[in-house]
């Protein structure tokens, strides 16, 4: 009961509309409205009208062409950069220290002998030295099975059609049997000009080879003997390489962090496959990172390095110096990518910047927060390191190759349960990985499936460089520093084996680069609001106002349907009568069964605001 | 007849649409009709409070408002032209910048002989005059005995000289005789060191050759400078008289300098680089020009993939006396930019591994009118001498030339030819240097209004480069390295290399992101003219009806009123003349011509003689449309729901 009762007040409240008819109804809205057009159309005279009617719908018609532009603009997700720069204690970057040398070649030298024997044989071919000093005749035959696996050639290519393939060892010469690949390198016009190629297989014995030509012999040489020592090197174990390589205790002689002195024992050790054992200093894996409040020199890290150049592998590196690089924190050092050489003998000294660019992830920009949302693999997670896109490529490529060569690549992480690539169990591997690293296709993948970081740090250096250590002062700084590493009195060291490193915050020591949206729902709403302001002074209320107004139009239009149903169901009725004439009796006793037609003006319906409030309804108590 | 419609058509529309006057027939009640029911708040609170002080009170407070809308307005049109700056990061494969290489030696210093030898025996006469050096006593001898022979005339007329700054007398370097020097002295090394120290300063003086009494000393602290300074004076004018293909062939050939390159994994040689001849540096080697089309990109990051050069400078063919610095200069610039080397050049040393890790910028700044650049340099009135896309420095450079030629009459050896001029030389243009000294000075100067022409390029490429230097060949690969090298030079040359003849150079991405930063309009209409509406509608909730509101009734309304006041006095003033009988005024005559009258259309000149009221008083009844009723309705329409509020 109470319900229906209620009901029936909630339709006599919609009901209660402004007027009976559509005109009525408008008539009403424009005069009390809010929006500042409508009255001005029923307030003014007819000419005034015809005006303001136009304005009105002109202004309407912008409000909705600008609410567009604006809903669209928002919709764009731009963003707004703001810089800051200055000085404030930040974290000391971690630096990582390798030896531009991986190994130690007094350690590797049994492991890389047959190599370095043939290498130096072929050289002595290539460079045809006169017959009569050849001295090592009485060396030990050479083992030529590493050998036959990749041999080097030369490749005479005078005539471009037929280039002759010259093996040094075997001076049989194959014509153009094989099919060339990669650049020609030779030219036409040089005399006597000979291009050095390495023949790299898919499988011995096959027909399948490749010729990576080069046009200059100590590039072929050293790519060479990349590739041969790669191969013997990833048979090693882990451990024994570590143990092939640079020690922290033999490289890093000296250490101070600000006031601090602090040694070779606050640099964590990690296994570079690039460059052997490399060192980092605050790499906040363990501990906390160091923060630098000052800048300056005399508040950042100086590191006096000893790189030993008299152990180098010969054929390996032909660079010699220190490998560094400033990185973040639990971040992986590429520093094939990112890192700097330091000179041997000298000073190095490098002011740092950090610049840092903080981005709104999705939706603003395509870019990863923790790469998480990456299809690759991070093959460096093993390190416990964050994500990065050098880690997400190299990753990528990994896994490629072990899906194609099914072996893995020695320079990169390996996923579990594959090795590394080596001649004897994949013969073939070399072929498949030169291939692949020249495919421009995969790399294509590669940089389509990973996604840079949305916070992207990097460390800006200035590089300057002096001599260190001065001709004075440079014995007693041998002298103490031999005698600290090796407890010995004879000098150890010497100009091409020491570097001494100064890492400092410059004046200014960031520079950050930071987004904001640009278009936020507060700027959407007050920008509407203005628009819709500016040119009707409207607000939300009008709006709802407006939808008031249709509701009301609606009711009346139902009411009209009603009552347009109800008079031709009425005229039908009479239409029926006049038809059948005959039935007069019957007719007259069914139009009185009928209800009266109480329904015709809603009764309710308030035209209210003319008639006295004695007349109003009693639901007006709901107000 | 033709005017019969036209006439039919304005008689119906004055009758559908008929022109009423404004509302009000006095301005204080326009006035007051107006503040009753405009839009905007505040005017109402005005009329409707009571009581002095609260009306001032809302005056004040409307007006403060208004003064607000027009001070934030005003404040939003002017910030309107500005722009806010978008950093984007995008990993992407990254075009491989075009790299020129030069040797810092322009020139093979033995090919050069007969070209230079005379100025060399005078530079060095003059190094043992002045310094009593000779680098070796038989070699001078047979110079200073050669000189009197041989002493061609322009090194009589710009020799260097000794001067005794207080005496203001130089010793000349071939009579040895003091003479009195005259004109200005420019300290042409810096005005901060004091030379009165040192007894003796070294410099040359330029006389304008139509003119002798028009001289200009140049001075150096230092006779290293100066004596370089005249070198290059003196081998500029040599070298402007050689023809370029000439030159092309004393300079180094790619063979010569290049010896091994490898990019992105493959061999490449010298087809990949293409020849460009700068004036002072002689052959360059430009790889990746995109001449032929391609333009290489890097698909990945890092020292393997870059392009790696091994470089030979044939430390023992260089000019003494020109360049004192050993090893090559490199430049990474875009495709389609000019390498600007003797400017921005990166030396890169000898007998060392120079690793140069880049990374990339774009940049682009909106142009007019948010900021002073120029996108294309088409609106430059400074014509671009350069084969290449504009630059600033383009820009600058072509105009000092063109003054040069303007003002000179031939161009100066450092930048290329405009159409139709030729370089200097001292056989045709025997004024050039004093001309182009001075001219010089004035550039630097900001005199000759190159500064003020010149725009910055809107959009620009950067590529920031991270030098590193590690010792190369190291000790132990020294010796197979130099050997295979030797051997890849090629069996003609039959010396072992020297590792202080050789650089190695690697130049790569860091990493293939690319960093976008762009202006980008601040604002745009839409966003002022929501601005407007904001301060607008919050101050007084007005809008862009509202001021066509206030439009209409203070301009037009109000000046009708005004207007027919003044027409009324006009007219009472003309009928008490015209009773003392005089000629009607020339405005009562178009007035009453009916011609014009019906063609008035609608505004206030019809309305104007509306009331017409002849000589009563003002009580008329007002125009029909005015609505103090419709305001009463208002009211009335008001009351029921506050009665019906108060009852219960």
């Amino acid at each position: 009961m109470n319900l229906k009762k209620y009901l029936v007040r909630a339709l006599h409240r919609l009901q209660k509309g402004p007027g009976y008819t559509y005109k009525e109804l408008l008539v009403w809205y424009c005069d009390n409205t809010n929006t500042h057009g409508p009255k001005r159309i029923i307030k003014e005279g007819p000419k005034k009208k015809l005006i303001w009617f136009f304005l009105t719908l002109l202004f309407a018609s912008l409000v909705f062409w600008q609410w567009g532009i604006l809903i669209n603009t928002y919709l764009s997700y731009n963003v707004t950069s703001s810089l800051s720069i200055g000085f404030k204690t930040m974290k000391f970057p971690a630096v990582t220290i390798c030896n531009a040398n991986p190994f130690k070649y007094s350690e590797v030298r049994p492991l890389l002998q047959e190599l370095d024997r043939l290498i130096e044989a072929a050289l002595e071919r290539i460079l045809q030295p006169t017959p009569g000093n050849s001295t090592d005749d009485v060396s030990p035959p050479l083992n030529l099975e590493l050998w036959n696996q990749i041999p080097l050639v030369l490749i005479d290519e005078h005539d471009k059609d037929h280039p002759v393939i010259l093996d040094i060892f075997e001076t049989n010469q194959t014509a153009g049997g094989n099919e060339m690949l990669g650049t020609a390198g030779g030219n036409q016009h040089s005399e006597d000009y000979e291009t050095m190629g390495n023949d790299t297989c898919s499988h011995q014995g096959s027909d399948n080879c490749t010729y990576r030509n080069f046009t200059s012999a100590a590039q072929a040489v050293t790519e060479w003997y990349i590739l041969q020592s790669t191969s013997i090197l990833s048979k090693v174990p882990l451990h024994e390489r570590i143990r092939m390589g640079y020690q922290a205790e033999d490289m890093i002689l000296a250490c101070l962090y600000g006031a601090e002195p602090c040694n070779y024992k606050n640099f964590t050790q990690i296994y570079h496959p690039d460059h052997g054992n490399c060192y980092i200093f605050n790499w906040g894996m363990d501990e906390e990172a160091l923060n630098s409040s000052n800048p300056g020199a005399e508040f950042g890290l100086k590191l006096i390095l000893d790189i030993s150049q008299q152990d180098y592998i010969p054929y390996l590196s032909s660079a010699a110096g220190a490998r560094l690089m400033l990185h973040q924190q639990k971040s992986f050092p590429f520093l094939k990518d990112q890192g700097i050489y330091a000179m041997a003998g000298t000073e190095t000294s490098i002011g740092v910047l950090v610049d840092e660019l903080e981005r709104m992830g999705y939706p603003y920009s395509d870019c990863t927060m923790n790469g998480s949302d990456v299809p690759v693999k991070n093959l460096y997670s093993q390190y416990n390191t964050s994500y990065s896109i050098q880690a997400c490529l190299r990753s990528c490529f990994q896994n490629h190759m072990v899906e194609i060569c099914g072996c893995g690549h020695y320079l990169f992480p390996l996923p579990e349960g594959v090795n590394y690539c080596n001649n004897e169990d994949n013969p073939g591997w070399a072929y498949c990985y030169s291939s692949l690293r020249s495919s421009i296709k995969q790399r294509q993948i590669c940089i389509d499936s990973c996604k840079e970081t949305c916070n992207d740090t990097q460390y800006k250096m200035t590089i300057s460089m002096a001599d260190w250590p001065s001709e004075a002062s440079e014995d007693w700084i041998f002298h103490i520093l031999s005698y600290e590493r090796d407890m010995s009195t004879n000098v150890t060291l010497d100009r091409n084996g020491i570097i001494k490193l100064n890492i400092y915050f410059q004046e200014y020591n960031y520079r950050t680069i930071s987004e904001s949206a640009a278009t936020t729902i507060v700027w959407l709403l007050s920008s509407l609001g203005g628009q819709f302001g500016f040119w009707m002074g409207g607000s939300v209320l009008c709006l709802i106002e407006f939808g008031e107004i249709i509701i009301d139009s609606l009711w009346i239009t139902i009411i009209n349907v009603i009552g347009w149903c109800k008079g031709l169901k009425q005229r039908r009725a009479r239409a029926a009568h006049t038809n059948l004439g005959f039935q007069h009796e019957g007719a007259v006793p069914r139009a009185q069964a009928l209800p009266p037609e109480p329904g015709t003006p809603p009764p309710n319906y308030d035209s209210l605001r003319v008639q006295p409030p004695a007349a109003l309804g009693p639901d007006s108590d709901a107000d | 007849a033709a005017t019969a419609p036209g006439k039919k058509i304005t008689a119906r529309l004055k009758r559908t649409l008929p022109v009423r006057g404004p509302q009000a027939p006095t301005l204080s009640e326009l006035m007051r009709w107006y503040c009753l029911n405009t839009n905007t708040h505040g005017c109402r609170r005005i009329v409707v409070s009571r009581g002095r002080l609260r009306r001032l009170l809302w005056i004040l407070l409307t007006l403060s408002a208004v003064g607000l809308i027009l001070w934030q307005c005003a404040e939003l049109l002017m910030n309107y032209y500005s722009a806010s700056v978008s950093v984007t990061v995008q990993f992407q494969k990254l075009p491989f910048p075009a790299v020129t290489i030069c040797n810092i030696n322009p020139y093979k210093y033995s090919a050069m002989k007969e070209y230079l030898s005379e100025l060399d025996k005078e530079t060095k006469k003059a190094l043992e005059t002045f310094y009593g050096f000779s680098e070796g006593k038989s070699k001078v001898r047979r110079s200073v005995d050669d000189w009197n022979s041989t002493g061609s005339d322009f090194f009589q007329q710009i020799p260097l000289l000794k001067v005794e700054d207080f005496a203001r007398t130089a010793t000349e370097l071939h009579s040895g005789q003091k003479r009195k020097i005259e004109g200005s002295v420019f300290h042409k090394d810096s005005s901060i060191v004091n030379s009165g120290d040192s007894n003796d300063i070294i410099g040359f003086q330029l006389c304008d050759a139509n003119n002798s009494s028009e001289c200009a000393l140049y001075t150096f602290s230092s006779g290293v400078n100066a004596i370089q300074e005249w070198y290059k004076l003196h081998y500029m004018n040599i070298m402007a008289q050689i023809p370029l293909e000439t030159k092309e062939k004393l300079s180094y050939s790619a063979d010569d300098l290049l010896l091994t390159c490898f990019f992105d994994g493959l061999s490449c040689d010298k087809r990949h680089f293409t020849r460009f001849h700068h004036p002072l540096h002689g052959n360059c080697y430009t790889f990746n020009s995109g001449e032929n089309g391609t333009v290489l990109s890097t698909s990945t990051g890092g020292s393997e993939y870059g392009l790696q050069v091994v470089l030979y400078i044939d430390e023992a063919d260089y000019n003494p006396f020109l360049v004192t610095s050993t090893g090559a200069k490199i430049i990474v610039h875009d495709q389609d930019e000019y390498p600007f080397i003797e400017d921005i050049g990166t030396e890169i040393e000898t007998a060392a591994a120079t690793s140069i890790g880049m990374h990339f910028t774009r940049s682009r700044k909106l142009s007019k009118p948010y900021s002073d650049c120029t996108e294309t340099g088409a609106d430059i009135p400074v014509e671009n001498l350069y084969n290449k896309s504009y630059s600033l420095q383009i820009c600058l450079h072509s105009c000092f030339q063109k003054a040069m030629v303007d003002s000179c009459g031939c161009a100066q050896y450092a930048q290329p030819l405009p159409a139709g001029a030729e370089y200097c030389n001292y056989k045709k243009n025997p004024n050039w240097m004093y001309c182009y000294y001075r001219l010089h000075e004035k550039f630097v100067k900001e005199q000759l209004g190159c500064q003020q022409i010149c725009k910055d390029a809107c959009s620009f490429k950067e590529w920031a480069l991270t030098t590193s230097i590690a010792q190369w060949p190291s000790t132990v690969s020294e010796d197979w390295m130099l050997r295979v090298l030797s051997w890849d030079k090629g069996q003609k040359l039959n010396k072992k290399l020297n590792k202080t003849d050789l650089a190695n150079l690697m130049v790569f991405y860091k990493d293939l992101n690319e960093r976008f930063i762009s202006e980008n309009p601040a604002n745009t209409l839409v966003i002022l003219l929501s601005n407007f509406g904001g301060q607008l509608g919050l101050w007084m909730s007005c809008s862009v009806v509202c001021v066509i509101e206030i439009v209409e009734v203070f301009f037009i309304d109000s000046l009708s009123i005004v207007m027919r006041r003044q027409w009324q006095r006009a007219k009472k003033w003309w009928s008490q003349r015209g009773s003392s009988g005089r000629a009607p005024p020339a405005e009562r005559q178009g007035q009453e011509n009916p011609a014009c009258v019906d063609e008035d259309l609608p505004t206030f000149t019809t309305a104007l003689r509306l009331p017409l009221p002849q000589d009563g008083p003002l009580p008329r009844t007002p125009p029909p449309n005015y609505s103090t009723l419709r305001l009463e309705t208002a009211f009335t329409e008001q009351l029921p729901d506050t009665l019906e509020l108060g009852q219960h």
